[in-house]
């Protein structure tokens, strides 16, 4: 075998650029706010058990349950107001599985157990201008952006009165006129350059709106969602980024999608501000969407906002989760967003009495009541309406810009070259 | 009547509709200062302003992304794709996103997505491809292929007033080639309607984009021989031109389906079907397929001749056809 000549590498004092031992001078320092009153650290791992290979979590699970952070910005009603979208939104969907238990719903069911104050908190931040992307978890954002539990209900049922008329299930429906909601599709991440699309129509159109979507730790492991969002970020557009990490996607560990210790670090590449929130504090949650939103209107460009929490059930009805360590669940039940909200409004702030609060929940119950009769009772759509409707035809919707005829500031014609045109492909 | 070229034709038409109508806007890399890469929207910065001509980061997906958005606000968007080969980085907000958005939930996507497709240009397999055949199957496209600089301007205004997202591609081999007299005044070409390129009595080509001239540089040969060729020119081939096919077919008896891309699952084939089901009993002879092979777009010249589709294919075909 021939001896490969070694090439030697001297790299002369010289050569070296000044800047090869960074001082404290040069070394960036940035600082990712986090909100939470605890901070839970669990690292889970594969492991080959005598039965195969299983998750294994370890940690420290002896940590006392934090209080609700004090609002900066929310009133009592506003409290109470957040405090029934959750119950709405958790009862909703032990409603639906009741549903599907009895056979009624066509395919499977989603949950947001766990994530009721990520998604009611967050999605009353909005203002009724602003837009919201909801994912499939995100079933109490649509409540709060004037969805009804009905609606929800039908989609599940597929029903002919669901908001997409049968076409499509779950939470995969928008409304462009009234509500500002845009349909999520099934695939990951892809809302994030909508949204930001979103905003930059209202920008054209002389409103810095707030556009607000969401993303899991497993969602945000895909392209879009990186070209998404720093496309946000380049152009400076009022997006406010959930990134809901509740640690499982699908039967995969957060551990397993990403390296740094915290999304919310993603923020600094992206060179946007980031925050972390502890997601079962619906307080939390608010104040720091309201900051986001306000930021926005302001101009200001996007802001990624981690809350941190866990799901509470499996990916959907399908799944039971059996690959979970038990202790995790243990653990977050005990930080229970409406339990401990609840606990919070009775107790701690005494804005609510015992009587007031069954009322409350009675009063939850009964519109879900009325609106599980509705939509059971509702037709099944005609087979037949299936055909049509693929393409935007026969003025079935007038296009007008939503907010204002976009300014259009003339200016003189400009000169027009060819010159250094990719003429080499001729 | 101004002379222009296919290029300056497209430049024109989105130029006119963004006087016309400030929801108008164009977003996609280097578009701006630089002009895009062809020069299509060169000068668009300086009349419109940065804010309507959006350069963007190279981010297919975001540029799709953020142009449906837009769009759900009234706007609409004209997205550059500096080459129609990279729309595959795109291809989830497009089939999935845009083009279901309408029949799912009701949302209109008035946008057009536009930029340079084919080859004969020596681009090699990133810069040559034709693949608009993958949008033809997503359900709430509309897909337009221009061969004329007539047709190019006005199937342009039309596909930015158009409410439905339209996928436009421009061939990059006629972008300087070809020039004609095209309209100074406001005229569009409507989406879906095909045109006859050349009449003709024995037999029919139906084609679109460049093969257009392929078809029209044989139609002059076989012309010499007594052979009239027929050319449909499809100019949109999602949706296409049903009844101009049927009557295309009723009218010669004999049919070649001339396109660039390759062969199988090639527009060809469905129009064959729709020959079938509309016009059987007036086809005299096999429907003829003349297609690229089914390789992607070699690189070196003499092979680029040998894949693509060449006047004398349809000089030969179209012979055998007479004959029949």
């Amino acid at each position: 075998m021939a001896k490969k000549k070694q090439k030697q590498i001297i790299t002369k004092p010289s050569s070296r650029r000044p800047d090869a031992n960074p001082t404290t001078a040069n070394q960036r320092t940035y600082t990712i706010p986090d909100y939470r009153l605890e901070k839970p650290s669990f690292t889970i791992r594969q492991v080959r058990k005598a039965d195969g290979v299983r998750y294994e979590v370890s940690g420290d699970f002896n940590g006392t349950v934090p209080p609700i952070r004090e609002s900066r910005y929310l009133n009592r009603q506003q409290h109470l107001e957040i405090y029934r979208w959750m119950l709405l939104n958790r009862n909703m969907e032990t409603a639906l599985e009741n549903l599907y238990k009895q056979g009624k719903v066509v395919g499977g069911v989603y949950f947001g157990l766990g994530q009721e104050a990520c998604s009611c908190a967050s999605a009353y931040a909005l203002k009724k201008e602003d837009w919201l992307g909801p994912m499939i978890r995100n079933q109490g954002s649509t409540l709060v952006r004037g969805f009804s539990p009905r609606d929800i209900m039908m989609q599940y049922m597929a029903k002919a009165g669901s908001p997409t008329r049968g076409r499509d299930a779950s939470s995969h429906f928008g409304d462009i006129q009234d509500r500002n909601v845009v349909s999520p599709i099934s695939t990951l991440g892809d809302l994030i350059p909508v949204l930001a699309g979103v905003a930059l129509g209202a920008r054209l159109q002389g409103r810095n709106i707030a556009v607000m979507t969401y993303i899991g730790d497993g969602g945000q492991s895909t392209g879009v969602t990186y070209e998404g969002l720093n496309f946000a970020a380049v152009q400076n557009l009022g997006l406010v980024l959930f990134v809901e990490n509740n640690l499982w996607a699908y039967s995969t560990p957060a551990d397993m999608q990403f390296r740094v210790k915290d999304l919310a670090e993603r923020a600094i590449a992206y060179g946007i501000p980031g925050v972390i929130v502890d997601g079962t504090d619906a307080c939390q949650v608010y104040d720091a969407a309201h900051e986001a939103c306000e930021r926005a209107r302001r101009g200001e460009g996007p802001t990624l906002i981690e809350a941190k929490m866990m799901r509470m059930k499996g990916h959907a009805i399908h799944d039971a989760a059996e690959y979970v360590p038990k202790p995790l669940f243990e653990y977050w039940r005990k930080r229970d967003s409406i339990a401990r909200f609840e606990n919070y409004l009775l107790n701690v702030k005494k804005w609510i009495s015992p009587t007031e609060n069954r009322e409350l929940i009675a009063g939850v119950d009964q519109q879900l009541e009325a609106d599980r009769e509705f939509a059971v009772a509702s037709p099944m759509p005609e087979p037949e309406s299936a055909a049509g409707g693929v393409y935007c035809e026969n003025g079935c919707h007038q296009i007008k810009p939503k907010y204002a005829t976009p300014r259009v500031k003339a200016r003189p014609a400009a000169r027009v070259k060819y010159t250094e045109a990719a003429v080499h492909l001729k | 009547m101004p002379q222009l070229t296919y290029l300056e034709a497209i430049r024109q038409g989105i130029w006119e509709e963004m006087e016309r109508e400030p929801a108008v806007f164009c977003l996609g890399e280097d578009i701006g200062i630089y002009g895009g890469a062809f020069k299509v929207t060169d000068g668009f910065i300086d009349r419109f302003g940065p804010e309507r001509v959006v350069d963007t980061p190279i981010a297919e997906s975001a540029i799709v992304g953020a142009a449906f958005g837009a769009s759900l606000t009234g706007m609409r968007p004209v997205a550059e794709f500096q080459f129609m080969d990279f729309i595959g980085c795109a291809f989830n907000q497009i089939v999935n996103m845009v083009a279901k958005a309408h029949y799912r939930w009701g949302a209109p996507a008035p946008l057009v997505i536009r930029g340079p497709s084919g080859g004969n240009v020596h681009g090699g397999p990133f810069h040559s491809q034709n693949p608009e055949m993958w949008f033809v199957h997503a359900p709430g496209l509309k897909v337009v292929c221009p061969a004329s600089a007539y047709d190019a301007k006005g199937l342009m205004k039309a596909a930015i007033r158009d409410d439905n997202p339209v996928i436009f591609f421009e061939h990059k081999y006629l972008y300087r080639r070809i020039k004609e007299d095209v309209p100074a005044e406001d005229y569009i070409v409507p989406l879906g309607k095909a045109r006859v390129a050349r009449e003709g009595r024995d037999l029919s080509v139906i084609t679109y984009a460049a093969m257009v001239h392929t078809a029209l540089e044989a139609a002059e040969v076989l012309s010499q021989e007594g052979i009239e060729l027929e050319v449909l020119d499809l100019r949109t081939i999602a949706p296409l031109d049903r009844e101009a096919i049927a009557h295309t077919v009723r009218k010669t008896n004999k049919v070649i389906v001339l396109h660039e891309h390759s062969r199988t699952g090639g527009i060809a084939g469905e129009i064959a079907s729709l020959i079938n089901e509309d016009a059987f009993d007036d086809l005299d002879s096999p429907i003829v397929r003349i297609t690229a092979q089914d390789s992607p777009v070699p690189f070196s010249p003499p092979q680029e001749e040998y894949f693509l589709p060449k006047a004398s294919d349809v000089v030969r075909e179209a012979r055998r056809l007479k004959a029949y």
